[in-house]
């Protein structure tokens, strides 16, 4: 499947549009605010219509995961390539996109999360300039890590998301931002640098034929073939202790951004303090990078490890979920609430991968494409409240549902369903990655399903603390919802709801590609265990 | 006739000694005297090398070596008095604006 | 034996046209007093010329004035960064308040800059003990000079000072160590001593303490730990234009000779395989475990200091010693791919670090402070010059898309090649660590207001040119990086092996 304009690929126009964005954002005059607030718009609203093709082309059928052909819009031409010497072989870096039925609802999810936060970014004031031209260039980041199929390519558009980020929360964010924006820019660089030796360790590791010529590469795919091992090198052979450090520092790498368990002190902090559409991003995509960097580069390159450590995996994972509600009912910040939860309900998706099954990949999958539509949802809720109020505080409000009817209405959907109400899309996916982990890890799971019981309550109490009681004199002035935040909202909304009754569309995307990875791994990690 | 190791030792001792002053002395001047005591300690182990090998390099090295130790006296002594001219000192302890 | 000069000649031809600039130099600076412009223009033409004509000569590969000096593409490309590095540093001169506030003996400074540069072009090319010596001194002499040129300033003449007492002692200590090899080899010609060493006759004790007193000669020009209690005092207080002359092109120069002394010393040529990553080493002398424990040392040691600094200078200062760490991890890997690696870094590092210095020399000319405190705010006053200096600085930490990104990235490649893995750990944790210190920078020119009113600040055309041609390189090499690594892997040739 190939779809091209102007000779370029649309794989590479959906990630560089942002940047032509930022580009004529830039050339603007810095008075020009609506000029550049709406060109931002139209550029993020082009990438979404690009995102709509390549889901109305998408071919179901092919899994991808770990074949050139099994991918789909692929583009590959040599970027780098420097003629052997005596000392060193030739080194070749190409520029390799392509997307499978893992990456798809991710650049969906992308193009859609930065849609949106354009629009709530309009009431951003300061130096909007700026603002516009890092917020483009961080979509162009996050798009990048998501259709890279070249380790080097994926590491670069990996870090270009880092600087943005850091100023967008260090410049726009709160009273804390500075302390939080390096704290942020530290641990995700920490992750990092482990994975950048690792992915050295594996480039001269792995080998593929180029012409006649054997040369070593940065491709993901050849580094998923273990006949592609060089015979004598670090990583060579199954199941020896460089490939069990190679695959912690990856997991350590992606653990940051996911966060999990003991690498998440970062995300409350950065979430309190960034400003709505930035949580937004945060939540909605960045999140996702982790988990979706161990589905695409650490399971399958590292079966064996993989396989070997899934246990410790899940565990992270129920951790996440108990440890991430449970601090979630002590807060009394409403972001900070959303920041914890988001900790919890990424824990559903480590469990789901875990076990290691169709479903619980399935639902792992589904439920990082609806943790992102679902916690975006809930900072912009938080973003709209705190706009009017300027207070966070959950006890300083109560009785909102008279004050402000569509809000609450649109509250209600969401709150619903993070705390996965059938009906709605949560449920769907916490209920695949559920019944997943459950045929893997039977006792694991049934402590992790406390999770949910959990989750229920502190968004419970939250509704109750929010909308039903009194209203407080101050607030009597509150004004409901307005249209551009509708616009923001009602979308996230109707989606939610529509995947909640008929999840199909999406689950179709990854269905094969789910399967795929699951034999793979399994497969791959067999073979190997039978060699030993 | 002297061995070798006699004039080793001899200049290994001044080298010493002018390590030991260029640590301990104060004064600029003093530290800059006990610098090219290290040098000449240095000619004359050239020089000692280069009669037992029956080899000219060390001795050509010598005097370069001397050159060298005069311009740097030159040039040292020019910046002591134009430290001295801001600062009305030349002991080490009270040059001491930059410090970590 | 004229003939044999008059043969090595036209090889130098850059370096005699660097010494009829600083003559021509000099003589203009005792005829017109008054005319600045011109002797920038003069010594600037000077030095575009050597550099035009030793890019246009054949990369030739010879042996010069009786193996004093060699000619190959490895001292080709120092060259070559060593009077790009000059060339900038003057036109920064012509920018620099601080420089300029000194009248009358203007000529002087661009006599010894140019004087700076021609003992640095002999020192990369030095293949012989004597050879290195002399070139390091005439390096150091005009550069104590340099560094006190302010007369009136305290700063500038303590830290002449600082420089002289540690240059002149550790020069005496390698001189030394020069006197003790050739004692034990009879020579002072790297090959020749190359060649008795294979012999394995010479006595490993006396050999190894010769070779630390050597390295002691070294490591202070490098600035590597522990010989870098100069470095920071002398960044300080030299003026900026001088100080970042020092910290790309006399370092450049400092590894260059490194480089070769290390190479045509203690390779074991006997044993040398086309294809091997290591090369073999002389035995007995542990010479990967020296290197490594000094480069642990001085990139842990420079990161960690810069931490609390609160003058951009030296919070540099302190940050080019942790960057010579990183190039010493290159060189510990004893491979051709972890030199090439660090000449990569050298050509990176000239940019940014070039531009780094650059933008604190602008933002000291009109706040008249170097102080970090006093660059809050400036991220709207001049942005600009924020942003390109954001720009060095992230290189410098080494995060794409920027060119230190892939020196870097080439760094950690050769040790990675080598399964060098601890060194390589150390190395990545310590570019974090740097992150910190770097962002302090960037953080009080964008996170803060400034304190007093925000009057925007113009800086002329002219000025804002040069910062684009050093931003402009350090951030397309991050993208395109074939031409670096294909310059670098065929300059590391060095003469007389394969």
């Amino acid at each position: 499947m190939e779809i091209k304009f102007l000779h370029i690929g649309i794989l590479t126009w959906i990630t560089f549009l942002p940047v032509l964005g930022m580009i004529v954002v830039l050339l603007l005059p810095k008075e020009q605010k609506q000029a550049i607030r709406w060109t931002s718009l139209a550029f993020t609203i082009l990438q979404v219509i690009l995102a709509v093709v390549i889901f109305q082309n998408f071919d179901r059928t092919l899994a991808g995961i770990n074949s050139k052909e099994g991918m789909q819009f692929v583009e590959q031409y040599r970027w780098i390539d420097i003629k052997s010497t005596s000392w060193i072989g030739r080194i070749a870096i190409d520029y390799f996109v392509g997307i499978d039925g893992i990456s798809v609802p991710m650049v969906l999810l992308t193009a859609l999360i930065s849609c949106i936060a354009v629009i709530s970014s309009f009431s951003i004031e300061k130096s909007i300039k700026g603002y516009f031209a890092l917020l483009l260039l961080l979509d162009t980041g996050m798009m990048g890590v998501f259709v890279a199929l070249d380790f080097f390519l994926f590491y670069v558009f990996w870090e270009i998301m880092l600087l943005p980020m850091y100023f967008l929360i260090g410049v726009w964010g709160g009273p804390r931002r500075e302390y939080a924006a390096i704290k942020f820019f530290i641990y995700t660089l920490l992750g990092s640098v482990l994975m950048l030796l690792a992915m050295l360790a594996l480039y001269f590791s792995v080998t593929i034929k180029d012409g006649n010529e054997v040369i070593h590469t940065f491709n993901m795919l050849a580094m998923m073939n273990p006949e592609n091992f060089v015979h004598g090198s670090l990583l060579e052979g199954v199941g020896t202790s460089w490939r069990y450090v190679a695959y912690i520092a990856l997991f350590i790498g992606f653990a940051i951004k996911v966060p999990a368990f003991p690498f998440h002190t970062w995300l409350p902090d950065a979430h309190v303090e960034a400003p709505t559409a930035i949580s937004v991003i945060l939540a909605g995509v960045l999140l996702k990078m982790g988990t979706y960097g161990l589905m695409r580069i650490a399971f399958p390159i590292f079966p064996d490890a993989a396989i070997h450590y899934l246990y410790p995996l899940a565990f992270i994972g129920f951790i996440n979920i108990i440890y991430g509600a449970y601090c979630a009912m002590a807060q009394k910040d409403f972001k900070k609430l959303i920041a914890y939860s988001s900790v919890s309900h990424m824990g559903i998706v480590l469990l789901g991968m875990a076990a290691m099954n169709t479903q619980g990949m399935m639902g792992a999958m589904f439920q990082m494409f609806n943790h992102g539509t679902i916690t975006a949802m809930l900072f912009l809720i938080v973003g709209v409240i705190y706009d009017r109020a300027h207070t966070r505080g959950l006890d300083d409000f109560g009785g909102l549902m008279n004050k402000m009817p569509k809000y609450s209405g649109i509250m209600m959907i969401a709150f619903f369903a993070a705390l996965g109400l059938p009906g709605l899309s949560g449920f769907i996916s916490e209920a695949f990655s559920f019944l997943g982990a459950f045929q893997t890890f039977k006792w694991l799971t049934i402590a992790s399903a406390f999770g949910i019981i959990l989750t229920a309550a502190y968004m419970l109490w939250t509704l109750q603390r929010v909308f039903l009681g009194t209203l407080p004199e101050k607030w009597n002035n509150l004004t409901d919802i307005n249209g551009r935040e509708m616009a923001m909202l009602v979308p996230l909304a109707v989606i939610v709801i529509i995947l909640g009754i008929y999840p199909s569309p999406v689950l179709d995307l990854m269905n094969s590609s789910a399967n795929a990875l699951v034999d793979f791994v399994k497969n791959s990690a067999g073979i190997a265990m039978l060699g030993q | 006739m002297i061995p070798l190791s006699h004039y080793l030792l001899l200049s290994a001792v001044i080298f010493s000694v002018g390590v030991v002053g260029v640590m301990t002395r104060r004064n600029a001047i003093v530290v800059f005297m006990c610098i090219e005591l290290m040098l000449n300690s240095v000619n004359l182990t050239l020089v000692a090398f280069s009669s037992y090998l029956g080899d000219a390099t060390g001795q050509m090295l010598v005097f370069f070596v001397m050159v060298v130790a005069a311009a740097e006296a030159a040039v040292g002594l020019a910046i002591v008095i134009s430290l001295f001219r801001n600062k009305q000192t030349v002991n080490i302890d009270d040059i001491n604006i930059l410090k970590w | 034996m004229i003939n044999q000069v008059l043969q090595s000649l036209p090889y130098i031809v850059p370096e005699l046209i660097v010494t009829g600039t600083l003559c021509l130099v000099l003589l203009l600076s005792l005829m017109m007093r008054k005319k600045s412009d011109l002797l920038v223009f003069v010594a600037a033409l000077g030095l575009f010329a050597a550099l035009a004509v030793l890019t246009s000569q054949p990369f030739a590969s010879a042996c010069l004035f009786f193996k004093m000096t060699v000619i190959d593409p490895f001292s080709q490309f120092f060259k070559l960064v060593i009077l790009f590095a000059a060339l900038i540093v003057v036109l920064m001169s012509r920018f620099s308040d601080e420089v300029n506030q000194i009248k009358k003996s203007l000529g002087e400074y661009y006599f010894l800059v140019v004087s700076m540069t021609l003992g640095m072009m002999f020192m990369v090319s030095a293949s012989n003990l004597l050879m290195m010596y002399l070139s390091l001194e005439l390096t150091s002499l005009t550069s104590y000079v340099v560094v006190g040129f302010i007369k009136q300033s305290k700063n500038s003449s303590e830290a002449s000072l600082k420089y002289l007492l540690y240059g002149a002692f550790s020069s005496g200590v390698m001189l030394y160590g020069i006197s003790i090899i050739y004692g034990l080899t009879g020579t002072m010609e790297l090959s020749g001593i190359n060649q008795v060493l294979a012999q394995g006759s010479a006595n490993t004790a006396m050999l190894l303490i010769g070779g630390i007193m050597l390295l002691v000669g070294f490591g202070y020009k490098i600035s590597a730990v522990p010989f870098h209690f100069w470095t920071p005092d002398v960044y300080e207080g030299a003026p900026t234009t001088i100080t970042a002359f020092l910290s790309v092109a006399s370092k450049a120069a400092g590894f260059a000779m490194l480089m070769r002394a290390l190479k045509i010393m203690f390779l074991d040529s006997s044993a040398l395989e086309i294809g091997n990553e290591f090369w073999p080493l002389i035995h007995g002398i542990p010479v990967v475990e020296i290197l490594s424990v000094l480069a642990v040392l001085t990139m842990t040691i420079g990161n960690l200091v810069a931490l609390w600094q609160d003058n951009v200078k030296r919070l540099l200062a302190y940050s080019s010693i942790a960057q010579a760490g990183y190039m010493l991890l290159g060189l510990a890997t004893i491979s051709n791919e972890g030199y090439s690696a660090v000449m990569l870094y050298f050509i990176v590092y000239l940019f940014m670090n070039l531009g780094a210095f650059y933008v604190a020399m602008l933002i000291s000319n009109t706040l008249g402070s170097e102080n970090i405190h006093d660059y809050k705010g400036l991220g709207r006053r001049a942005p600009f010059l924020s942003v390109s200096m954001a720009v060095f600085l992230v290189s410098l930490t080494g995060i794409p898309p920027t060119a230190g990104f892939i020196g870097k990235w080439m760094i950690f490649l050769s040790l990675i090649n080598v399964k060098m893995i601890g060194l390589a750990v150390i190395g990545v944790l310590n570019s974090v660590v740097s992150l910190y210190y770097y962002l302090r920078i960037v953080r009080n020119m964008f996170l803060h207001e400034g304190e007093k009113e925000e009057v925007a600040i113009r800086y002329p055309l002219a000025q804002q040119l040069l910062l684009l041609c050093l931003m402009v390189p350090t951030l397309y090499f991050g993208i395109f990086f074939n031409p670096l690594i294909e310059l670098v892997q065929f300059s590391v040739q060095m003469f007389g092996i394969k």
